[in-house]
């Protein structure tokens, strides 16, 4: 039985609750810090091989844990939209024109700090999406995984993984205090696609609008669930082919396959 | 998906037991008022992994089933839907991210390896792209809601 086999993960997840929960919300000037914040962080102490806490078995079981446990949180979002259904379709217009905010954002911000870093056909696998689990497969269908383009989605993807919740969630919160956006439209903005990183975002988000925290969580839960379904294919069809087109008009290099 | 039935199960129970104890540390919550709203969830989450898994359906993500289930039951006027609802309130958003994010946290050690071949040209990049998302979208949301006259 795993409990017993992998109790270390699971107790030191309890643990980790524990001390996050306790620790709770916490408000620097305009950056805001969340339970799931403290949890990651001092769950990747912990997981550091040098201190051999952990083996890689252990490390592997809670990788694998991770996505089903996710689920329950899809759960939570999702009992969110339906109460707020009206509101939502309403909007629907936001809802779907926000997404090429999402899609297109990526390749709008990232490619010239990639150029502007001298990055090379990384660039392309790197910028076309947020670059988490599907969108690596594409890069890796399409160019293969030690290509140019796949080291360059790889490279975000462990970058994203180590770093996107925390930043996210950082950035969400700044920008929100800074009062420039209504806080529907921040929102929808936190349905980035990723669980987690959409989770730091609405908290962070939630945290500077307490009042209105069950609409942001309806507004966020939508947008983010219209990005994981529709990402993949707009990824695939739309934004890998742009962002190829883009990189080789800026740069004059044409792909060599 | 290679889970097996009882393995998932564990997953989801494990979870919803430490969604249960996040919501009373730090949102309040109590197991009398809290417990059915947490495993609720974990049964949601199964039923919409079993329907994913379903010939035909299963040509989409276990994701979009799972949140389609979810929000499906929540709709006002679905049998059972108010009950759900009620039930689950309680649980704080937050608490359901903060078990999960932990589990992320004891995998990121197999990651280290790999974060220290890369350039460190990634980072600045990796944080241009996600703030990108996050901000072009919101940009698109803020003038689209300002059209259809939501505010």
């Amino acid at each position: 039985m795993d409990l017993v086999k992998n109790w270390k993960i699971h107790l030191f997840a309890l643990l980790l609750v524990i001390v996050a929960e306790r620790i709770g919300i916490q408000k620097f000037g305009l950056v805001v810090f969340l339970p799931l914040f403290y949890a990651l962080a001092l769950g990747g102490v912990i997981s550091v091989p040098k201190f051999k806490i952990l083996s890689v078995a252990n490390m592997e079981r809670a990788g694998q844990f991770m996505p089903i446990a996710m689920l329950v949180l899809m759960v939570k979002i999702g009992l969110g939209i339906g109460p707020n259904l009206h509101m939502l379709l309403n909007s629907g217009l936001a809802l779907i024109m926000q997404e090429f905010g999402h899609f297109f954002g990526t390749l709008l911000f990232g490619l010239p700090v990639a150029l502007l870093l001298k990055m090379k056909r990384e660039a392309i696998g790197a910028c076309y999406s947020i670059d988490r689990e599907p969108n690596v497969a594409i890069i890796a269908e399409k160019f293969g995984i030690f290509s140019p383009e796949g080291r360059g989605v790889m490279g975000m993807y462990i970058c994203g993984t180590l770093f996107g919740a925390l930043w996210i969630s950082v950035l969400a919160g700044i920008i929100a205090k800074l009062g420039i956006f209504h806080p529907y439209a921040l929102a929808m903005g936190a349905g980035i696609g990723s669980a987690s990183m959409m989770a730091a975002a609405t908290g962070s988000i939630v945290a500077s609008f307490p009042a209105e925290a069950e609409k942001i969580q309806a507004y966020a839960g939508a947008a983010n669930l219209m990005t994981s379904v529709i990402g993949v294919y707009f990824a695939l069809f739309i934004s890998l082919p742009v962002t190829i087109k883009v990189y080789e008009f800026i740069t004059g290099n044409k792909s060599v396959k | 998906m290679k889970d097996t039935w009882p393995d998932i199960i564990f997953i989801l129970i494990t979870t919803a037991v430490l969604v249960l104890v996040s919501n009373i540390v730090g949102y309040g919550g109590s197991v009398q008022r809290d417990l059915v709203g947490a495993l609720l969830l974990a049964v949601i989450a199964a039923a919409g992994i079993f329907l994913a898994k379903l010939p035909v359906l299963n040509k989409l993500p276990i994701v979009f089933w799972v949140s389609a289930l979810a929000v499906v039951l929540s709709i006002p006027g679905v049998p059972g839907a108010d009950w759900i609802v009620a039930r689950t309130k309680d649980i704080n958003f937050l608490a359901t991210t903060t078990p999960i994010l932990a589990y992320a946290g004891l995998a990121l050690g197999k990651e280290i390896e790999g974060f220290k071949k890369l350039s460190w040209r990634i980072v600045p990049i990796c944080l241009a792209v996600s703030a990108g998302s996050f901000i072009c979208a919101t940009l698109m949301a803020e003038i689209m809601l300002h059209l259809e006259g939501i505010f």
